[in-house]
């Protein structure tokens, strides 16, 4: 491993970074350069390799191969001072169950010497949390909001957020969509991983797309996108057959179809007569469908 | 801050291994002068033919009686109640330090606070040990006045030096135990494998042709009955260079078992 050189407004630099659990490749060389203020998207379907490439990032992990400078330091090697000047939120949420809401929260932010208290305190008013209660009373989201607060109020220079969106409602997702965005407003540094590529998409800088451990490439996921838009889901009026110039793609659970068009969707349905389609779905980015094509057009390329 | 989020952890484990010492030593005093009366009639153990027994029955069974009740006490307070109530304590307690942390996702949150591996092993350890040691001793001085009930004397210092090599033995169990823990991610398949190692070496120990081999013959009446009557001085316990020295080599034992502990921290992923 060699000495990366890394511009001073880079917080992270990675450089063909691989990690493989016996002979199981997880991350195949990526690269990554993230600014000084920049949100950065991480998105990518399960077993895609984000929650290894965080967990390299604070050195709880230790990398196979490839270089990695984060806030001046190789996180192999001084991995204290990485998360001395880090806050990491975990992909499974770690709250004690024995604690009180305010016993953990004191317990957690205990380790940071700095806070930021007006954040502690917007995220409290809002998730409105019973802090005198045992944590094993909470439900799923509310431990998860608990472990957003122990997470975000630390004053550090960034942040290391694996789907923090997990188990919270569309309401809460939206309000940290929104504390993300004033984080990032204020001038930190915030590398987010999430299944909502759309909610990541409105709010970060940027965003990489991790596949298979390999960042999909933005032609290669705007190819996909393009492809997905042409795949609606429709639901027939009783007794209708499928109409022509679409192809049935697959039939889903709750009985919608996914067809997929020669022309744009918005035409095709506009051509239709009254009486076949009951309801549509176009321009919804489905995850599991845009990881299928890219895995496809992967396949296509090789 | 970790140190004091495992003594709250473990303080109810605490207060109760205490109280089970302590009354585990009242009815052992409050008996002695029946049993002792007994045992003067009795020619049971004179008569058996394993060696080990014949030696502990002629102790306890001593015509006076002060060494009768020093021998009685080598047993009862330190080879049943501080080594074997203390093992179960020591792997009671051990179990949960790493593994329940796995088991409760709350590891990798711990994992990645600003503290080092040493510092967060280190930080689990001391409370634990405090724990499964200082009840040992406190526990045994309170037999001092409890003997007093009986108008017999129990020697301090010699009380002192056995409690030390029973709280050894005890801190020993613990740090494999705490090692397992790091090890196993399951809280269960840890107590598991320790307590399937503690038992093979009790059945070891009742077992006479290789009794010399199991851990328990470090602390059972042959090691405890000359301390406590004042035949084997610290400094003997403490020779490394005798086979008596072994107090010793329990506790490089305990930091052998402390520092493979911390490799295996240093080494451990989420």
């Amino acid at each position: 491993m060699t000495e990366t050189a890394v511009a001073p407004q880079t917080v992270l630099k990675i450089q063909r970074l691989s990690k493989s659990y016996d002979q199981r490749e997880v991350l195949r060389g990526i690269d990554l350069e993230v600014a000084k203020g920049q949100l950065l998207g991480l998105v990518g379907p399960n077993g895609a390799g984000k929650t290894t490439m965080l967990r390299c990032l604070v050195g709880l992990v230790q990398r196979s191969s490839g270089d990695v400078n984060i806030l001046g330091c190789d996180p192999s090697a001084d991995s204290l001072a990485i998360r001395r000047r880090t806050c990491y939120l975990p992909g499974e949420t770690g709250v004690y169950q024995q604690m009180t809401g305010d016993r953990f929260l004191k317990f957690a932010l205990g380790f940071y010497p700095r806070q930021d208290h007006d954040l502690k305190e917007r995220l409290l008013e809002h998730f409105a949390l019973p802090l005198k209660k045992k944590v094993r009373s909470y439900s799923a989201g509310m431990k998860q909001k608990l472990a957003l607060v122990a997470t975000l109020a630390p004053d550090v220079d960034l942040y290391l957020l694996d789907e923090p969106d997990r188990a919270l409602d569309a309401s809460v997702r939206y309000f940290l969509r929104d504390v993300l965005r004033s984080m990032k407003d204020q001038g930190k540094t915030i590398l987010l991983s999430s299944h909502h590529l759309s909610e990541v998409e409105s709010l970060a800088d940027r965003l990489v797309f991790l596949l298979d451990g390999q960042f999909v490439s933005a032609a290669r996921l705007a190819r996909a996108r393009e492809a997905l838009r042409h795949q609606p889901r429709i639901r027939l009026c009783p007794g209708a057959q499928l109409p022509a110039g679409a192809k049935l793609v697959r039939e889903e659970l709750d009985g919608m179809l996914v067809v997929s068009t020669a022309t744009d969707p918005m035409r095709w349905l506009q051509t239709l007569p009254e009486g076949t389609v009951e309801s549509a779905e176009i321009g919804i980015d489905r995850l599991e469908d845009l990881y299928q094509l890219l895995l496809q057009d992967q396949g296509d390329e090789r | 801050m970790i140190a004091g989020k495992t003594w709250r952890e473990v303080r109810m484990v605490a207060l109760a291994y205490l109280i089970i010492l302590e009354m585990l030593l009242i009815p052992v005093l409050t008996l002695w002068p029946e049993i002792y009366a007994d045992l003067q009639r009795s020619t049971l153990f004179r008569s058996l033919g394993v060696d080990w027994i014949k030696r502990l029955g002629s102790g306890i069974s001593n015509r006076n009686e002060e060494i009768a009740y020093l021998n009685w006490c080598a047993v009862m307070l330190f080879f049943r109640s501080a080594n074997l109530v203390g093992t179960a304590a020591a792997v009671l307690i051990g179990t949960g330090l790493f593994a329940r942390e796995r088991e409760s996702n709350t590891f990798e949150f711990l994992l990645a606070r600003p503290v080092s591996r040493s510092s967060l092993l280190w930080q689990k350890f001391w409370p634990s040990a405090l724990v499964v040691t200082l009840p040992i001793f406190i526990v045994n001085a309170t037999a001092i006045p409890w003997s007093w009930t009986l108008e017999l004397d129990l020697p301090k210092w010699e009380l002192f030096l056995a409690s030390l090599h029973a709280a050894i033995f005890a801190l020993a169990i613990f740090c494999l135990t705490m090692l397992v823990s790091i090890l196993v991610r399951v809280q269960a398949h840890v107590a598991a494998i320790v307590g399937a190692f503690v038992i093979v070496q009790i059945g070891m120990y009742l077992t006479q042709r290789i009794r010399p081999y199991s851990l328990f013959r470090l602390v059972d009446f042959d090691w405890y009955a000359p301390i406590m009557s004042g035949n084997k001085p610290a400094w003997k316990m403490f020779d490394p260079f005798r086979s008596y020295g072994y107090s010793t080599y329990l506790l490089l034992g305990a930091v052998l078992l402390y520092f493979l502990s911390w490799r295996a921290l240093r080494r451990t992923e989420p």
